[in-house]
């Protein structure tokens, strides 16, 4: 199971009635302002503390800075929870093979001979070598260079050389490739967890599943993932990364050149009526209806003419075959998916899966693919890519600017590690503040893409899963990484 | 293999056969432009309707139709980029990043009339935050010849680096 604090509750999807209610989740009564939360303002440890009298929200910052607490995560979250490991796209042939990193373990992600999509640990079970070198490509076997052990791709043993030296009882019949202990798909988006005992994916999905669901339908005959994954990597903590994708409230002031482009090609902007949703067990959504055009549903002047016509067509297709709510679901808005703890999920001019891996407390690996509609007309699967890459990634034109905020965040925290101004330590220097919209959560009225609740949900979940660490808090030692 | 630009030149090209120096020369300057930050200089070296492209570390030869890229900037992107750097809204360049470029193996790979296909090595070092990055491309680049010169019809940047490292970001013109 999911590790969680003692005493601590499923979390539910917390919508207060009168909240826009996206598609897929329930309204839920308002929980806020009671229980052992309210009374002890401690939420699952010392490191994130919310005063509902007060109406504040504060994150301690040894949780972005602590070689100890991403020790903890490393075990709390990334060895007992489902983790986002690719798409089944990447793999789509037999005996396709991705090579990656989940959790700080090599991984080979591949389809067997017979289509099945496995995960195995990339080390030879032999002496622990990494057996395949590559990071992808098509093979029947994997062969370890060093002493030729060598598996199918379905993970069984092919060949031991010089068999004959081995005990002859068997020594050779328990000898496979050392898969993860569970794999799921879910609409072509491939889970897996480390510890057999976590809940089935769905379960642990919630109410992220149906949002993976309705971008998964937006192409007729389905998504892919396209060639070209921009790797890249952040000198920020991993949480700074779910945190910008969860704020709207950066948007104007950090794309402000961004918002500048957009205007000058006809599109205006606007962060009103707009809402952030917290959809339980960590997982995150904001659902945007005023920041951008959507290729094939939206149409945008930048998209150009004959886009427009296309888009008027494909979105009629939607109505008929999703039925007019879905299709509205589905279409009309933009949605940023944060599915805990390393998936991102940017369904907005165009689609991007974005995968976090931490590195250290400050560094972070991202890997980011593009989804696009199977067999779309070519000119809109290049106008697609062309508009991704114009916004995200280390390239394009507006998440250099978050990356900026990421570093700047990890830079700026160590002025306030372990200091004071009197002649001894001030713990109350040493927070962040997430506050923003509080008094609208407490007072069950609907939390705005520009509050900050989808970001203080993501870290209510977060403390209770990682619970105290020892030498770090407010009552730490101060010293950070 | 890259797309080809969709350019209709308005310009008085010319047929002369351009030798090596006078490519070095060309991107020696661009290089100096950038590394000073002269942007408006540097996008003068285009031609109205030029592309500019920056493949993904993984990429083996896929055009931006079809596969994700870094930077794919189509004429009115490439404004719009040069337009934003200028800014002091461009956070992630305020400051500016020191950039320091070692241009080499300069070769004329073809020329086709006024067409100049050109390779090079460049090696950038880039300086913020009181960390250094190294970013190792190779040039793959289309020019037109002009009368009074040459211009970039396609500037392609392709990183060598395996991925791009912690802070390793291309805010800058690579």
């Amino acid at each position: 199971m999911t590790p969680t604090a003692p005493g601590s509750a499923p979390t539910a999807p917390t919508v207060p009635p009168g909240t826009p209610v996206p598609p897929g989740l329930r309204a839920a009564p308002p929980s806020a302002p009671t229980g052992p939360d309210a009374a002890d303002k401690v939420v699952g440890n010392s490191m994130v503390r919310q005063d509902w009298a007060r109406s504040t929200f504060r994150v301690h910052r040894s949780a972005y800075r602590d070689a100890a607490v991403l020790h903890r995560e490393s075990d709390r979250i990334w060895s007992h929870t489902w983790l986002y490991l690719g798409h089944e796209t990447e793999i789509p042939e037999p005996g396709d093979f991705r090579t990656r990193t989940l959790g700080g373990r090599p991984l080979i992600f591949c389809r067997d001979q017979d289509g099945a999509v496995h995960a195995y640990l990339n080390a030879c079970p032999h002496r622990g070598t990494i057996l395949c070198r590559e990071t992808e490509g098509r093979t029947k076997h994997f062969q370890c260079f060093y002493h030729a052990w060598t598996f199918k791709t379905s993970g069984e043993l092919a060949a031991l050389p010089d068999k004959a030296g081995y005990p002859a009882d068997g020594f050779a019949d328990g000898l496979a490739l050392r898969s993860v202990a569970r794999l799921a798909v879910h609409e072509g988006f491939v889970f897996v967890s480390f510890d057999p005992d976590v809940p089935d994916l769905l379960t642990h999905l919630g109410a992220a599943a149906d949002y993976l669901t309705m971008t998964a339908s937006i192409g007729p005959r389905g998504m892919t993932t396209t060639p070209g994954v921009q790797s890249y990597a952040v000198r920020g903590n991993w949480k700074l990364a779910v945190e910008n994708a969860m704020d709207g409230y950066h948007f104007a002031p950090t794309h402000n050149t961004f918002v500048g482009y957009l205007r000058e090609t006809g599109f205006a902007v606007t962060d009103d009526d707009q809402y952030a949703y917290d959809l339980g067990d960590g997982h995150g959504l904001v659902v945007l209806t005023g920041h951008n055009g959507r290729i094939g549903m939206i149409w945008e002047p930048r998209f150009g003419e004959s886009e427009r016509i296309r888009t008027e067509q494909k979105r009629a297709e939607m109505a008929e075959r999703l039925g007019a709510d879905r299709a509205a679901a589905v279409a009309d808005s933009s949605k940023i998916l944060y599915v805990f703890p390393n998936l991102l999920l940017f369904d907005l001019e165009a689609l991007t899966i974005r995968q976090l891996e931490p590195a250290e407390p400050g560094a972070t690996h991202v890997r980011a693919w593009q989804l696009v509609e199977v067999d779309e007309p070519a000119e809109t699967r290049e106008l697609r890519l062309r508009t991704m890459a114009s916004f995200v990634g280390p390239g394009g034109l507006a998440t250099p600017d978050d990356i900026e905020a990421y570093e700047a965040v990890q830079r700026g925290i160590h002025a306030t590690s372990g200091v004071g101004f009197t002649g001894e330590v001030d713990p109350e220097l040493d927070w962040s503040d997430m506050s923003r919209g509080m008094a609208d959560e407490k007072a069950a009225r609907p939390g705005r893409s520009i509050d900050e609740g989808a970001m203080r949900s993501f870290w209510r979940h977060w403390s209770r899963v990682v619970g105290e660490v020892p030498g770090s808090g407010p009552a730490g030692t101060g010293v950070s990484a | 293999m890259t797309a080809q630009p969709d350019l209709t030149l308005d310009l008085p090209t010319s047929e002369r056969t351009v030798g090596r120096p006078e490519v070095e020369d060309f991107l020696y300057r661009e290089a100096h432009l950038l590394d000073t930050w002269q942007l408006d200089a540097w996008l003068a070296l285009f031609v109205p309707g030029a592309t500019m492209e920056v493949p993904t570390t993984d990429n083996r030869g896929w055009t931006p139709a079809e596969a994700g890229y870094f930077v794919c900037d189509d004429w009115d992107l490439l404004r719009a980029r040069v337009k934003r750097l200028k800014s002091r809204k461009a956070h992630a360049e305020n400051p500016r990043s020191r950039t320091h470029r070692m241009v080499g193996n300069v070769c004329v790979v073809a020329q086709e009339g006024a067409e100049l296909t050109v390779g090079a090595n460049v090696v950038v070092h880039r300086y913020r935050d009181g960390a250094a990055f190294t970013y190792v491309a190779r040039y793959d680049h289309r020019l037109v010849v002009l009368p009074d010169g040459l211009r970039f019809v396609l500037r392609r940047a392709v990183p060598v680096n395996e991925a791009m490292g912690p802070g390793e970001r291309l805010s800058f013109i690579l």
